[in-house]
């Protein structure tokens, strides 16, 4: 039984709202506690230092009274004093203490030898009760005349027990209102806030059991927890998007290496078959060609996603990209030639960006392929151009050529990976050049812009691929 | 066309790889450490027919004893080996004082990859999968590294003659005339006669870049030095290996 409710407890304090109520309980009744024994503390020394005041002022008065009229008026002003209700205390004594006349049966011993303010609170026993009654506290200031007489003038303190009583009756009031502010709290956080927190958790998941079409649920009021599940729903949303996007790679990649793999098979296959040992090397020349191409297209894969995944980054330096595009253009200008196109150049002088040599040569290589298959095709002017500028904070480097062109429509699909327009797929090629380039160019923080070079020419707009890279600052 | 390790050897292969074997490489002796014990085997079967003897270790300490006990001409070591790893091995040995040049082989295959195996202390970085050729070629040119001093001023082959200060190029005393990247190719070519020039290392040691060319680009550039150098005259000096590269040599 005992077990039972400690773990039910235990449960229940491992509710955030519960264990922020104990906690505001607990700093509460702390405070409230601190409070109250201050303010009492603080009232009873007013009212000891009131009551000393008006002690003082009837002393003076006393003492004015036997100047003026001797023994006899001093007599008859506190017979007369010590009559009234709720009167102070008066007491004249002789010499040797004993109590001669007043309104008290007894003191404390001691406290009338001594001249002058009582040091604490002393007991009295009042004239008017049984002996034996209670004692009382009081405080009084002690006067002495030359004839030995004394004369004590004092003020009762009320009853301490009683005011403890007081205190403590405003303590229980303070922790009951606390008790229950802290139930009004944990409803309000635990059965509302909380509540929200289970759907949240709830949601999240059946996220992560694989539906991530599901989304946090929002409320209206637009407070921290639906801009929470806002935010959280947003990033869902793109995870879903980028999760698209990877299942569709991997549909196009499974499709599009099942088509070489095939034709690898069959050629196998055929080699197989065949008897004539010229024809089966032929045969086996073709296997091992198509084998190097499926290298190839797995070796672009992985340099993509490592280019992508920015594995690269530590290997940046800076690169002079007016000399980088001259050689490329160098290189290439022979293979241009052959083909029958000229390869012309115009690079500005001195450019140069914090990159990755290697993989912008690479991308160049792959701009400056695409443009010598394809342009010769069209019937444009016969020529590729190399541009490199810079303006605006920019640096662009754009590879054009005359042939047939990327129609506008399709100038986004163009980078995606294995994405071969309809005429080129008779050319050989993996469909992953344009891909590289757009990861290179992701990794630099630049970006690959695809227009016509000529946009009025209709059988030969051609096409401009541009590499922008952010020009290095200083 | 290239022919890719692992898996079958193939009849154009054996073809490439005996051709090199009649280059002048006397009984060259190299370390293989390859943990894939079928690429291995593959391996030093594919060196002996070319006329390399090749002893093979399995992991990387014992790699780090045979080479360190026993004296080759060329290591070729694995990135990843079991027991040590590739470049540790190659930092290893390098402190015991074992100089023979290393030609690290990668499955890695990135950029920077290349580089922290040359700065380990390796001579060259193949990415896998390669071309048996491909790593045939460089062996042999790492192996013959050795014995030809870098501070030759002026190569020879047959009639025709390159001078690496004036940068002249004469054949049969009949000055040719090159542009700057041709006379590097040439030069390349040269410093290497006699030996299977792949286009990659074409690509790496003229252009500077570390990739394979996909495209015919190397070839373009190699039959315009051709044109140049053979044009006028009856003897063909630049031959083309099937398969392999380009090699330049006089038949005599």
């Amino acid at each position: 039984m005992f077990a039972r409710i400690v773990n039910r407890a235990r449960l229940m304090f491992r509710s955030t709202a519960v264990r922020l109520s104990a906690l505001y309980i607990l700093l509460f009744a702390l405070c409230a506690a601190f409070l109250v024994f201050y303010v009492t503390a603080l009232s009873e020394k007013t009212l000891v230092q009131q009551t000393r005041q008006t002690i003082q002022e009837e002393i003076q008065d006393i003492q004015r009274a036997y100047d003026r009229g001797g023994i006899n008026l001093l007599l008859r002003i506190m017979e007369r004093r010590a009559r009234q209700p709720g009167a102070n205390l008066y007491v004249i004594a002789g010499p040797s203490g004993d109590i001669l006349a007043g309104n008290v049966a007894s003191v404390q011993p001691g406290v009338l030898d001594k001249e002058g303010w009582t040091d604490m609170p002393f007991g009295y026993t009042p004239y008017s009760e049984n002996q034996g009654a209670r004692r009382h506290l009081a405080i009084a200031n002690v006067l002495r005349f030359d004839n030995g007489l004394r004369i004590m003038i004092g003020r009762d303190l009320g009853d301490p027990s009683r005011f403890r009583y007081i205190v403590r009756q405003a303590l229980m009031v303070a922790l009951a209102i606390m008790g229950l502010g802290a139930l009004v709290i944990w409803f309000g956080i635990g059965r509302n806030a909380l509540k929200r927190i289970d759907r949240m958790s709830a949601a999240s998941q059946k996220i992560m059991a694989g539906d991530l079409s599901q989304r946090l649920p929002v409320g209206r009021s637009g407070d921290e927890f639906d801009r929470l599940s806002e935010s959280l729903n947003a990033m869902l949303g793109r995870i879903e998007k980028l999760n698209e996007g990877l299942r569709q790679v991997s549909d196009n990649i499974a499709h599009d290496l099942k088509t070489p793999l095939t034709r690898l098979r069959n050629k196998a296959a055929d080699a197989l078959s065949e008897d004539r040992e010229d024809v089966r090397r032929h045969a086996l020349e073709g296997i091992i060609g198509e084998s190097d191409q499926l290298i190839r297209t797995f070796n672009a894969l992985l340099m993509i996603s490592r280019v992508e995944a920015g594995s690269m980054a530590a290997e940046m330096s800076d690169v002079d990209l007016s000399a980088a595009s001259a050689d490329c253009a160098e290189l290439y200008e022979p293979v241009a030639d052959e083909v029958g196109l000229a390869l012309v150049t115009e690079i500005e002088p001195g450019l140069s960006v914090n990159g990755n040599r290697e993989l912008i040569g690479q991308a160049i290589f792959n701009l400056l392929d695409n443009a010598i298959k394809y342009a010769a095709e069209g019937g444009g002017v016969p020529e590729i151009r190399v541009k490199l500028s810079s303006a605006a904070g920019l640096i662009r480097l754009s590879v054009c050529d005359n042939g047939p062109g990327v129609p506008a429509d399709k100038r986004e699909e163009v980078t995606k990976r294995f994405f071969r327009l309809d005429a080129s797929r008779s050319k050989p090629g993996t469909g992953l050049g344009l891909s590289l380039v757009e990861a290179v160019m992701g990794l630099h923080g630049g970006r690959l812009e695809l227009s016509a070079t000529d946009e009025a020419s209709a059988e030969a707009p051609g096409l401009t691929v541009t590499m922008v890279f952010p020009a290095v600052k200083g | 066309m290239q022919t890719i390790i692992p898996h079958s050897g193939s009849a154009d292969d054996s073809a490439g790889a005996k051709i090199a074997s009649d280059a002048i490489v006397p009984h060259m002796k190299i370390l293989v450490i390859e943990d894939d014990l079928e690429a291995a085997a593959y391996m030093t079967k594919a060196f002996r027919e070319a006329g390399i003897v090749a002893d093979h270790a399995s992991d990387g300490e014992s790699g780090l004893f045979m080479g360190t006990e026993n004296s080759y001409d060329v290591m070729v070591i694995d990135r990843m080996l079991p027991r040590r790893d590739g470049l540790s091995v190659i930092s290893e040995l390098r402190k015991r004082g074992v100089n023979a040049p290393v030609l690290i082989l990668s499955a890695l295959g990135q950029v920077d990859d290349r580089v922290t195996g040359l700065r380990a202390g390796g001579d060259d970085y193949l990415p896998k999968p390669y071309a048996f050729s491909e790593l045939l070629a460089r062996v042999e040119v790492l192996g013959r590294r050795k014995g030809t001093p870098e501070q030759d001023m002026a190569y020879r082959v047959g009639d025709l003659e390159l001078d690496r200060l004036s940068h002249e190029v004469k054949r049969a005393g009949k000055e040719i005339l090159l542009q700057p990247r041709e006379f590097r190719l040439l030069e390349y070519l040269m410093k290497n006669a006699g030996q299977v020039v792949t286009r990659t290392m074409l690509l790496e040691n003229v252009w500077d870049y570390h990739f394979d060319p996909q495209t015919n680009v190397i070839d373009v550039h190699v039959s315009r030095l051709r044109s140049k150098i053979e044009k006028d005259f009856d003897k063909p000096l630049l031959k083309t290996i099937r398969g392999a590269g380009y090699m330049i040599k006089d038949e005599g």
